[in-house]
Order: C-alpha cells, then structure tokens, then sequence
C-alpha cells in the first residue's frame, strides 16, 4: 500500500492564534500612522509642521502621557472587538477558503469522479483498474517487489534504447498502414494489458516509441498475454488498492490508438528480459545494472498530479540511473514533498540507487523505512493522486489558507483607510497654501514599501529578538532613571543602545523603526547616505553642546534640533549599516560610541557583520541582537497572503522554493514577485526555478566548496547536468587557487569510476586514474607557463582551466577517502601544501644563498654543489660533533665555522637544511641545551671573520649605497695600496676591525676592507 | 681546517693534475693578449672554476686572489629591490644571476654596462681589459641571453666574458658562436687516483686501492665529490681498511627511501604519502632534476629488467616537462603515478608495452 504517513502540521495551532487578533491591532495602527512618524529625517523634517505630531514634539512629557492613554484605550478596544472581529472575520473566511479545499479534498475523498472520467479507454475497464492497482501495491515494498521490478526496469531500458535510435523517415510511413491493421488485432489483448501501462505511463507519447513498439509487437505478442497472468491474480488478492486511474485521466488525453502502442511496446521487453534475471535482490540489480549499460537521462521524468507528494519525506541514497541527486530533490519538491538528507522516524520512503552509502541502507533496515527504486519511484509520483492527505494535514492546509485570506483582507482594508486618510488630508490642505510632501497612492509605491509590516505580528521570523527589543525600548527610560545599573530580566538593561547585527533582506531596520514607534518613539535614521563622520556624529547629536543634555534641564528649551529634525526624549534615533562607516567616515565609528556612552535617547544600531573589526569598540557598549534569516515556513503566510491580495497565483511550495533560492531575504523576494506580477499572474515550478536563477546573487565560492563540488561523489556521474564550460566556471571563480586545491585534493578520493571493480583491480584502477589526473595536472602545468611565463599566453587560460582542473576532478571524482583519524583536513578538502612548502623553499633557498656566497672566497661550488655535496661532510663537522660529543667539541666547530666564514644563523641553517636522519627536529633534539647554549656563548665571546657586510647589516646607508652604485674604481685605489697583511697581523685586526665597523659603519670602504684581510687570510694559508 | 678539497685546490695552471693539454692552451690564450670571450662548459665537479681561477692568474697575477664579495642591489622595473652577491678582485667581478631567477636580464644588463664602459683604471695591471664570470650561465633566461649578446661585441675593449656552465645546450647559439667554447671533461678514474693519491700523500698517510676504488664509484667522475666522501671516509676510518661503506648523504638515503616505498606498495594512498616526502626533499633545497634521477636510479636498480626502459622512458619524459614548466612537484607526482601504475600492472597483469 502507498503509505501516505500522516504528519501533523504545527502550523495550524499558530494560525488560530492570530487570527482573532488582527482587526484590532490594524486599527490601532492605523491610528498611530497618522502621526508623521518619521522614517527617516528627511521625510521627518519635512512632514513636521503639517500634522498633529506637533503636540507630541512640542511639550515635553504631556503629549507622552497622551501617547500613552491612546494606546491603552486602544487595548480596551481591541478587546472588545476582538470578539467580534473573530466571529465576523471568521466567518466568511472560513466559507471562502474552504472552497479551494473542498476541490481537493474531493479529489482524494471520493474516487469514484475520476473514475468515471476513464471511460474513453473503453475496453475491459474492470481488469485495467484492478491490475493498476496491483501494480501499486508491488510497488511499494511488499514481497512481489522484485518480480515486477525485473520486469519494469528492462521494459524502460528497451525503451530508451528504441529513443535513442533515430528511426529512418520511411519507416514512419510504413507504420500507418501496419498500425491499422495491427490495432485491430491488437485490441483484445491490449485491453488486458491496459492497466500496467496507466500505472507507468510516464512516456509522453512520441512517434517514435509508437514506431518502435509497432514492430516489436509482433513477436511477443503471444508472450505478452501469459505475462499479464499472474499479476491479475495477485490483483485479485488485494482488491482494497486505492484505483489510481485519476492520473491519467487528468492528463490530456492522448490519441487512444497511440496510448495502445506504447502499452504494447512497453509490455512487450519485459519477455525478453525475464529470463536472465532471476536474482530478485534489488542490490543484485543495481550490481547488473553497474556492469551493463547504463542510460543516463533515458527516464523521462514522469509527471504527476500537482501535490502528489504532498506530506511526504523522502530520502535519496546512492547515484541514480538517469536523474541526478538535484534533478530528484527538485522533482520532489515540485510536487510538494520533502526531502532529508538522512532516514529518519519520519521518512516515508527512500529512493535507493546504486552505491548507496552502507550507513543509510542501515538506518533503512533498521527503521524499515520503505525503499524505492528510481522505477519505482517514478511510477509513484506518476500513480499518486494529487493532494492525498489525511485530514490533520487538510485541517492546517484549511487554516493557513484561512489565514492568509485573512491577512490579504486585512491588507487591503487597511490601504484603503491609508488611501482614504491620503485624500482627506491632501483635500484638507489644498486651500491653505502649506506644501506638502505627496505621498504617492498605494497602488504606485514599491511592494516592499507597501507591505512593509505595520505591526509586530507582520515581521516574519525573528519573534523573540524582536520582542526583546520591545521590551529594552520600552523600559528605556526607566534604566535610564537608574543610570543603567540593572540589568533586568534579559540582561539588557545595562545597555544604552542595541546593535542589530544580520543578514540583508531580513527585516532589520523594519524592525527598528516599527518597534520604536510601537514603543512610542519617533525614529530617527541615519544611514550609510548621511555622511557620518566624526565631527558629523558630535556635531549633529551634540554631546559636546547643552542639546541632548540641555533637554531635560530646566524648562526652557525642551528639545534640540539635529539635522534639522527635533529630537526629544521621545525620540530613538536608529543608526542604520554602521559597518558602511567606512573610508569617508573618519572616526565615525569612535564618536558614536562616544555618543552611546553618554546618550540620553535610544540608540539603535544595525549592521550586517558583527564580526568585522570596524565594529569592535561597539561590542562592550551595545548589546548583542543577532537576526537570523526566517525559514520559508515563516515567510511563507506573509508572502502567501500578500499574493492573495495581488491576486498572482504562486502556489505553496513554488513560494518556498523563491524564499530559500533568494536565501530568506524578503526584499528580494518580494521584488522579484512584483516585477514577475508585471507578465503574468501565476507562476508554477518550472518559472519560480528559472526566476530564482535570473536573481541569482553572484556569489563568489571559496575554493574548498569548488573543490568539494568538482570532486564529490556524483560530481560528473552521467545523470549530472553540469556542462564542461559550467565546471569551468567554477575554475574561473578563483583561478590561481582552484588548481592548486584540485591537486592537493585529487589523491584523496575514491574515485566513482573505479566503483564497479574491487580488491586490487580496483588499486589497479584507481591507480590508473590518478596517473591519469596527474598527467594532466603536469600539463595543466606546461599551460599555466606559458600564461604566467614570458609569453603572457592569457587565452589559454581556458585551457588551463579544463587541464589543471575539469580533467583530473573527471577521472577521479567520488566521495573522500578518510586518510585516517578525524583530525584536521581528514574531511573535505585541505589547504594546498604547495603554497607553505613554496615559501619554506624559498627561504630556505635564501638561507642557502647565504651560505654558498660566505663559503664561495673558499669553495668554488654553486648553491647545489653545497647543498648536495660539500653539506653532508660540513655536517659531519660542524654539527655531529656537537651531538656526539657535547660540548667539547664546541671550539673546534667554531673553527671550521671560521674557516669558511659561517656565522651563528648560517650553523642554525645548516642544521634546518638536512633530511632524513639529519633533519633539523632530530638534530635540536639529540644536542643537549647545556651545549647548545654553551655553543653559543663561546660563539658570542669571539669575534669572527665576515666574508662580507651585507646590505642591511647598514640600514641607514643602504640607500645610499643602492643610490650612487657601486663605485669600484674608488675602492681599487684603496684596496691596491693597502698591503696584503700576513696571517698573524690578521689575527690581530679582526678584532679592531669589527669594533670599528660598528662605529663607522656608514663608510662604505671599511665594509671592504674586512672581507679582504680575511680573503687574505685564507689565501695565505692556502698558499702554505 | 679547510676541507681537502678546499685545502687542496689547485691555484694555477702548472698545478692542475689533469688535462694538460687544455691547461697548455689556457696558458698560451693568456699570454697572447687576445683573450677572447670563453664559454666553459663541463659536468660538476670536473675543475671549471678552478682552471678559471687558474687562467685569471695566469692572466693578472696572484692579485686576483684578493677576493671580496660585495651585495648589490638592483631595482627592477617593477621597482622590487633584488640584492645580488658579487664576488670580485681588482680585475675581475663574478656573479650569479640566476640568484634571482627571473629577474637575472636586469642584473646583467646592469652591472655588464657599468664594468664594460670604465677602463681599466690600475696602470700597474696586466691586461687592458677586466674580466666577467658568470656562473650557471645555462641557468640564465633568454631574455638575459640576449641581452649578452650585443654586450660581447661592443665593450670588447674593456672586459672580457668567462661563461661557466653545465652545458651547452641552453645557451642560445649567438652567445655560443661568440666565445672559445673549452669543455672541461670530468676526469677519469685514473686521474681521479692520482689526484686522491697526491691528497693523501700531504695529508701523510698510504691510499689503499680498495679504498680509493670505492671512494671513485660512489663519486661518478665529481672530483669534488671524491674528495668530499674521501674525507668523510677518512674521519669515519681512520685506517681505511675494511668493510668501505660510504656514507651516504642524507637526501640520497631519503631519496632511496621514497624509491623503496614506491616498490612496496602502489596506491593512491601510498602516492600522497611520497608526495610529502617529496616535498620535503623539494623544500630542503633538493634540486628536483636530482631528485627524480636519484629515485628513478634506485628504481631501475631493483625492478625487472623488462620494465627498466620504460621507468627510463618516463624519467626523461617527466624530466623535460619539468624543465618546461614551473611547479616541479607536479611533473614529479605524475612521474611517480606513472610508475607505480606501470609497476603494479607488471604485478598483477604481466608486462604491458606502455610508451603512450
């Protein structure tokens, strides 16, 4: 049976709740909107003389008082028509938006309409129904499950076979007069065959499959009768099926003699195919199918009932046949169902593909959650009825509607009293000669404006921060009385503002200002388009001057003005995207928080990242509040209502599909639907997907989530949709890193290609691909050369794209091999080595540098010939009798140092040079610390010979040395006339020398004189 | 307390063990005051830089043994500073500008200027004309070739070039056709005795054959390396009988290691954890050009005689790209994969005739 689980929605509790409430509330502020609440100051200034507000600015604490009586009056009202409001409201919502329902429901209720609607199929309708519905029952899950599978899945594959053919001309012409003549013969048996092919009729019908099974029928003809046998029995059995005709007849109604056809074509494979399958273990069929060919996209992806997976949850496991992973959940959501990532308790199926991971098939069997084959479940999506749900579904279905009805109503009245107060007011004024700000007409003004929410009930998501808000705002002043000592209930009475830090789209600054109105307040908004500097944040708010603190002194002057906007105690002023006080605003962060200290008004700030360092001297002054984006389930009323009243039909899930591709941002959505509003009035999946696409934000991916989707498991399995020049651009996100992940990632997987092999055939295999990869990866190399190398070869950056990147992720993608432990970088992909190991060779290489260009007045080797050759037995001197010996042997290291000129940081290098056994972590740990600071003191006590000075060794000179260049001539002079001095003198100059040099050590020619006596040295004692 | 090798360098012309006859030529090109441009070319460790010190005595005198060095600094036209070491006497200046990779056309443009267009100021002087050395002039970039060639000719008067490099291969051919080209060959084995024989002799102790027999294998033709491994074998046993183990240098055995885990198990696995050990090799200063060769070597060594030429194959191919490309460690992996998949199919299907 098709086990339609039943789910309870917690919705429904939620929308009774509201319901009642909301003509009150709209009331009220509707009330409250006639005061000029000023959204920003412009539009306050502005507004300020016309209106009634002027009391409230005025005088000081009276109009509060005023204020504030007006609310609770409005409380009491609120109550009184609550009741009213409930049973009126109730009433012809409930009748209206049962309507829709009611279809539905009779839909599922009542099989017996569609039913009727069959007939056009007129011969043996019994038998068709009954097999139909057999066939359900197998599909799901019961013992006789396989049987049909193996006789399903061949019959598809024939058939997509016969797709791919492409069937000469001629042949089309001959099938008209054989068909004629066929059908008639045909008819009999077809009519037993019927019923199998309504259930699986997901083939819209083409002229070539017709033609195909023309010809195909004629042999198997026979086969095809005894075939439909036993399942008529089986249907016998279990007669209580549900018919599942409604689908078909629901569709256009084919051309009945094509329909027949495609019965018969499809009917007749399965003959063929029984016999070598006799293996009914659905793994053992995924196995044949891995060896055998597979058909990507043979499937035509079937179509059902709008609806039909309502209620359900489903789970995909493994790669399927011929749809991809997205392609699956997509199709699901399509018709309203869900989709999880795990089995769980409240899974209703789990499709199962090939290679399914062992840990869901464990989850599966332990839970015995029903599974389905890609078969199976296509069939089921195309047998189900639409809108199939159990009457606690239907219940909250009913009442959301109910609910968004109500709301859309709401809206519209609530306009029209806007509209209405627009004109008294416009009329009002038209004779006085005060010019107004004209506030354009609702019906032109931007959705998000329009259905801005207008009470706290209408902010989508993020209840409790909100409310929070409220609750900070409206004991405001009382913590300011107690000079913000107690924290209160929350924790934030302590603090004098509020930053609101999240996402864009999500009701931020809309929440500010309305429950800073709803608290009584008049916001005041600066945003990034104010210049807020500095000395713009001190001058307009006035710490240093009497105006904010002036306010509360004596009764003179009651209010200050800032930017021309008055600002009273009432006043909470909202600092909107503080993270854009950038470059142009100097210190402006700094002086608002100097303001925060001292401010005697609620301040509100709002930025998108709360993390940045620009927002750090925020962090102790305010508090917290973090907006989270609202799930599509709690936009979705909002949303739905609103399209309700604009009267564009959208249905439920498309909605959900817009909130969750526009990644919950309202505004976007919103705007999306208004400019969609302009074209059509109702959209179904298929345009929601494409509208979500054209609105894409362009985000750029980091390279691990390129990696990840290069390489993952089913990243190029057949059913993937990704085209070379889509994988292509994701090289093109980042293209100096992507190859570089690509190549630390492409050992480190399990490449899917090597799947259907195992043991060692399978190493073999893998092996191969990944020599493959690496080849390509080399001339991904010998490519990016050429780019980066003399030539400049930029359009070959293509190129290098497909071989640095697309190639080696084509042959080794597949899920991560664990590479042992759970450590970091053992999931997903890990940083390049190649950059750190890049850097350490560079500096090593420099070190080496150093020390070839010190030992070269001595050794006529290049870098490599010390490196490879002359190390190892330096080494053996300098280094290993430090280990062996200890600190003995300290004098006599230091004089082999000596001799080829090698400092301190040159042994230290030395040491960080060698591999293996010599390698400097082994080496630190075998020299005893009592030798090695002995080794250094000894060092330190003598002065040593210098081959030379280098550069920086002066850094105050150094520029001027690089400035004039080098003058040798000069220094020849020098050099020629000094004479060559004999060891033993030498010995004794160093010593002077090297103070000398720190004295004067901007003269260059002393820098040369050193090297030389020590050149002489080595040459004297040579020459010996 | 130099090294034997240092200790022991030959200083001129006279003093040379090997090659005579190319020290006769030396000598007579010196004494002929047309000296032309020279190109010396040879394997490392055959005495290139020791007969060029010879020759430049033989040119100037025991002055030029006055060395000191000297760090340049030089702008690029992208204004990045790059300090050059150069070592110089009175009459010659040497220099290394494939120091700094690819920037090495500025050096030479540079500093070749500067010399060429002063004289020679010391009147007391042999020659009219100063010397330039340039080493791992094979290393140099094209762009700095060419900016040689022009050089060469027009300061002819006032310097002269001393090219020393590995080989003549990468040279482009206007600098070739340019200078005397003087291939310094590494030395034979009995050359090699005779010079570890005369060593021996001043450090006063007896040579055994099977000593200095094991001394030149492990040092193929590198007279240096010879005396390098001579002396370590010298302090590892001080008589020089017995059981002759030469030490190995450490990447050598680190390479051998990588070589032997190649053997013992192919895999993906197994191919990342060679990857690491490459790179510390690369890191370390290794040369991967010696790294590949010393690993292919042992390879060779140990596999089947059939799969040899084709490890040998992929060695040269995988060698070339990484001459042609930037980063070596991938042309190094691919070589690796290449021969493990080579290997493990010798295993387990049979020999397959895999060239591409």
């Amino acid at each position: 049976m098709p086990p339609s689980t039943p789910r309870k929605s917690t919705k429904k509790a939620d929308s009774e709740d509201y319901s009642p409430k909301k003509s009150p509330e709209k009331k009220k502020v509707v009330k409250k909107e006639e005061k000029p609440a000023g959204k920003d100051i412009r539009g306050f200034g502005s507004q300020q003389p016309t209106s009634s507000s002027k009391a409230v600015n005025g005088t000081g604490k009276k109009p509060i008082t005023i204020d504030d009586s007006d609310e609770e009056e409005e409380e009491k009202i609120e109550k009184k028509p609550a009741s009213k409001g409930t049973n009126s409201k109730h009433f012809p919502s409930a009748s209206s938006s049962k309507k829709p329902i009611t279809i539905d429901s009779s839909d599922s209720d009542t099989p017996a309409p569609p039913n009727k609607n069959k007939p056009p199929t007129p011969k043996s309708k019994s038998a068709a129904s009954t097999s139909t519905s057999s066939k359900r029952k197998i599909l799901i899950g019961s013992e006789e499950e396989e049987e049909a599978l193996e006789d399903v899945k061949p019959a598809k594959k024939r058939q997509s076979i016969g797709g791919g053919l492409s069937r000469p001309a001629a042949k089309k012409s001959a099938y008209v007069d054989e068909s004629e003549s066929e059908s008639e013969e045909e008819k009999p048996k077809k009519a037993n065959n019927k019923a199998k092919p309504s259930a699986k009729k997901e083939k819209s019908v083409s002229p070539m499959d017709v033609d195909e099974s023309d010809e195909s029928d004629e042999d198997d003809f026979i086969d095809d009768d005894e075939d439909d046998k036993p399942y008529k029995g089986k249907t016998k059995a279990k007669p209580k099926a549900p018919p599942k005709k409604t689908t078909p007849a629901k569709k256009p109604a084919p051309p009945p003699k094509a329909s027949k056809k495609e019965e018969a074509k499809e009917t007749e494979p399965k003959v063929e195919e029984k016999k070598p399958a006799p293996n009914n273990n659905w793994r053992a069929a995924a196995a044949a199918r891995a060896s055998g060919p597979k058909n990507p996209g043979s499937r035509e992806i079937p179509e059902g009932a709008p609806d039909c997976l309502a209620g359900l949850t489903f789970v995909f496991t493994g790669e399927m046949e011929s749809l991809s992973r997205d392609d699956a959940i997509e199709l699901v959501k399509r018709y309203s169902g869900k989709v999880t990532t795990s089995p769980s308790g409240k899974t209703s199926f789990v499709v199962v593909g090939e290679n399914a991971g062992a840990s869901k098939l464990a989850a599966i069997k332990q839970k015995k959650i029903p599974t389905l084959t890609e078969d199976e479940f296509f069939k089921f999506i195309q047998g189900r009825e639409g809108g199939q749900l159990d009457e606690k579904q239907l219940k909250a279905k009913a009442a959301e509607e109910k609910k968004v009805q109500q709301q859309a109503l709401e809206m519209e009245k609530r306009e029209k009293e806007e509209e209405k107060d627009r004109k008294r007011k416009e009329k009002a004024l038209e004779g006085t000669g005060i010019a107004t700000k004209k506030v354009a007409p609702a019906s032109s003004q931007l959705w998000t404006t329009r259905y801005a929410p207008t009470n706290l009930k209408e902010i989508c998501g993020n209840k409790t921060v909100v409310e929070r808000l409220g609750t900070w705002l409206k004991d405001w002043q009382k913590n300011y009385k107690s000079g913000f000592k107690k924290p209160g209930k929350d924790g934030t009475g302590i603090y004098r503002a509020i930053l609101i830090s999240g996402p864009p789209g999500i009701g931020k600054t809309t929440s500010a200002h309305l429950m800073a109105k709803e608290a009584g307040y008049n916001p005041i908004e600066l945003n990034a388009s104010d210049a807020r500097s500095k000395k713009l944040v001190e001058n307009f708010t006035n710490i240093d001057n009497t105006s904010l603190d002036g306010f509360f002194q004596g009764g003179g002057i009651q209010s200050t003005s800032v930017a021309d906007v008055q600002v009273n105690s009432r006043t909470c002023l909202i600092m909107d995207e503080v993270d854009g006080m950038s470059a142009g605003d100097r210190g402006g962060v700094g002086a608002l928080n100097g303001l925060i200290k001292k401010t005697r008004i609620p301040m509100i700030l709002i930025c998108n990242d709360r993390s940045s360092q620009k927002m750090k001297p925020l962090m102790s002054t305010t508090f917290n509040m973090t907006f989270r984006r609202p799930s599509p389930a709690e936009i979705r009323s909002r949303i739905m209502s609103i399209l309700f009243k604009e009267k564009l039909k959208i249905p439920a899930n498309v909605v959900d599909e817009l909130v969750k591709g526009a990644n919950s941002d309202i505004r976007q959505v919103l705007n999306m639907l208004s400019t969609f509003k302009l074209s059509k009035d109702q959209m179904d999946f298929d345009e929601g997907k494409e509208l979500i696409k054209i609105n894409e934000k362009n985000t750029i991916m980091t390279p691990f989530t390129i990696t990840d989707k290069l390489t993952g498991p089913y990243a190029f399995s057949k059913t993937s949709k990704e085209t070379l020049s889509d994988r292509m651009e994701l090289y093109f996100h980042d293209f100096s890193f992507v190859p570089l992940f690509i190549q630390e990632h492409y050992l480190k997987t399990q490449p899917a290609l090597a799947n259907n092999l195992s043991g060692n055939e399978q190493n073999l295999k893998h092996l191969e691909l990944a020599s493959k990869a690496a080849d390509s990866i080399s001339d991904g190399d010998l490519v990016d050369r050429m780019i980066h190398g003399s030539e400049q070869h930029w359009s070959l950056l293509p190129f290098h794209a497909v071989q640095s990147t697309v190639k080696p992720a084509s042959l080794i993608y597949g899920p991560g091999r664990q590479s042992g432990g759970g450590g970091f970088g053992s999931w997903g992909p890990a940083f390049p080595q190649w950059l750190g190991q890049n850097s350490k060779q560079g500096k090593l290489q420099r070190q080496l540098t150093d020390i070839q260009i010190r030992m070269r007045l001595k050794v006529s080797g290049g870098r490599s010939e010390i490196r490879e050759q002359y190390m190892p037995l330096l080494a053996s001197k300098v280094i290993m009798p430090l280990v062996d010996r200890g600190t003995d042997a300290v004098e006599e290291t230091i004089e082999y140092m000596d001799e080829y000129y090698l400092g301190k940081d040159d042994w230290d290098a030395l040491v960080e040079l060698g591999v293996d056994t010599m390698s400097e972590g082994l080496i630190t740990k075998k020299i005893p610390t009592a030798t090695k600071s002995a080794f250094t003191r000894q060092y330190n006590k003598a002065d040593h010979p210098i081959a030379f000075h280098k550069g920086d060794m002066f850094a105050a000179s150094k520029k001027k040395i690089a400035d004039q260049g080098p003058a040798p001539d000069n220094e020849d002079v020098f050099e020629e006339d000094e004479p060559v001095p004999d060891e033993a003198s030498d010995k004794g100059d160093n010593d002077d020398e090297a103070d000398e040099i720190n004295d004067v050590s901007k003269d260059k020619l002393i820098k040369a004189v050193k090297p030389k006596g020590a050149a002489a040295k080595g040459k004297a004692k040579g020459k010996k | 307390m130099s090294l034997w090798v240092d200790k022991y360098r030959p200083r001129s012309l006279d003093e040379l063990h090997y090659h005579p006859e190319l020290s006769s030529r030396l000598r007579s090109l010196s004494a002929s005051g047309d000296f032309p441009h020279i190109l010396f070319y040879g394997p490392s460790g055959a005495g290139k830089k020791t007969r060029i010190m010879a020759t430049l005595r033989e040119l100037y005198g025991p002055g030029v043994e006055k060395l000191r060095i000297d760090q340049r600094v030089f702008v690029t036209p992208s204004n990045r500073k790059l300090d050059v070491n150069v070592v110089q006497s009175n009459y010659h200046i040497e220099l290394t500008p494939s120091d700094v990779g690819m920037y090495d056309r500025v050096v030479i443009q540079d500093i070749l200027k500067e010399i060429a267009q002063t004289q020679q100021v010391d009147l007391n002087a042999k020659q009219r004309f100063k010397v330039v050395i340039i080493n791992e002039a094979d290393a140099l970039t094209r762009d700095a070739q060419a900016a040689l060639r022009r050089t060469m000719e027009k300061y002819m008067n006032n310097m002269r070039l001393i090219l020393c490099a590995n080989s003549t291969s990468k040279i482009i051919a206007p600098i070739r056709s340019r200078c005397l080209l003087v291939r310094v060959a590494a030395p034979t084995d009995d050359e090699m005795t005779k010079v570890l024989q005369h060593v021996a002799k001043k450090e006063r102790f007896g040579l055994p054959a099977s000593a200095s027999k094991s001394i030149l294998a492990s040092s193929q033709g590198n007279l240096r390396k010879a005396l390098l491994v001579f002396e370590a074998m010298k302090m590892q046993k001080p008589d020089l009988t017995g059981d002759l183990e030469v030490a190995k240098p450490d990447w050598e055995t680190y390479c051998a290691k990588i070589a032997d885990s190649i053997l013992q198990e192919q895999s993906a696995q197994k191919l990342l954890d060679v990857r690491g050990k490459i790179y510390e090799l690369l890191s370390h200063c290794i040369p991967p050009t010696v790294v590949l060769k010393t690993i292919s070597e042992r390879i060779v060594d140990k596999v089947d005689d059939a799969l040899k030429p084709q490890i040998v194959h992929w060695a040269a191919y995988y060698e070339l790209r990484m001459r042609m490309g930037s980063k070596k460690i991938f042309h190094l992996e691919a070589y690796i994969a290449k021969v493990m998949t080579i290997y493990k199919q010798f295993n387990m299907i049979g020999y397959t005739d895999d060239y591409e």
